[in-house]
């Protein structure tokens, strides 16, 4: 097994963990055109604009 | 010490004794403690976390929290909360039996990132980043028979436009299936040789924990 496919299981977890599930601290909502873009609080710094936006088209 | 929260679950059987449980209403949080100095992003913290989690879903099924959030003490984590609870009580006994499984798939038409520094204004720059994940999208045949053979044992299923260069499907599914899920990738793969995808899982609640807002 290539060191490629080795790490893709990790890569994957990683990306869940750090890209998935409820967003809890929303603060405030404000939109772009009809993009609804939820503002959060420092704690979820880690979470990436891209992660953002789906999130709040939910 | 401070709490990193991993994720909602019904029972405190099903957190502990994995992880810290944390009562909110009827509910409980897991979440490993870590000192208060300890860095969020650490990249052993993470790897833990991680870990945590993969143990807590053999458990049983739990709702999701983003990687992030940190609570000093119990009153701040019903707090935060609070708004949540009824919701995810409902997810929760509904899908107790169910777990995520993604499939992520690269995308057959693609659009390039824009690149921010071509942007004076934030907002535009966001616009074209939203179009160009829309852009996005997989060959038609091949997302017909992912939807085709993931229907049999799928509870509900979602597709997803992820980043530029890939779409996802997310399915939820009964946890007692996952062998059937796992032929249906290999089948899929045999029937598209050419398409590159990823089937993982099982994973909690994650793009499912939202089902009132569905």
């Amino acid at each position: 097994m290539s060191d490629e496919l080795e790490e893709l299981p990790l890569l994957e977890t990683l990306d869940h963990l750090l890209d998935r599930g409820v967003i809890i601290a929303g603060e405030a909502v404000i939109s772009i055109g009809d993009v609804d873009l939820l503002y959060l609080g420092l704690n979820v710094v880690l979470a990436n604009v891209d992660a953002i936006i789906r999130t709040s088209k939910r | 010490m401070k709490s990193v929260v991993i994720g909602a679950h019904l029972l405190r059987d099903d957190v502990e004794p994995v992880a810290t449980a944390i009562p909110v209403g009827d509910l409980y949080l897991s979440a490993v403690e870590v000192p208060d100095d300890q860095p969020v992003g650490d990249r052993e913290l993470l790897l833990k976390v991680a870990g945590v989690r993969a143990r807590l879903l053999e458990a049983a099924t739990f709702v999701a929290i983003r990687y992030g959030l940190s609570l000093a003490s119990p009153d701040e984590a019903l707090g935060k909360c609070a708004a949540h609870l009824t919701r995810w009580k409902k997810v929760l006994t509904a899908h107790r039996d169910h777990v995520e499984m993604t499939l992520k798939v690269a995308a057959a038409t693609t659009m390039l990132r824009p690149d921010r520094h071509d942007f004076t204004s934030g907002a535009d720059y966001l616009r074209a980043l939203h179009a160009a994940q829309q852009a996005s999208n997989v060959d038609p045949a091949f997302r017909e028979a992912a939807d085709r053979l993931f229907a049999p044992f799928s509870v509900k299923k979602r597709w997803e436009h992820r980043d530029e260069r890939s779409v996802e499907l997310a399915a939820l599914v009964e946890r007692a299936r996952l062998d059937e899920v796992k032929a249906a990738g290999e089948e899929l793969r045999a029937l598209s040789p050419a398409v590159p995808f990823l089937l993982s899982g099982p994973w909690p609640l994650e793009v499912f924990a939202d089902a009132d807002r569905e």
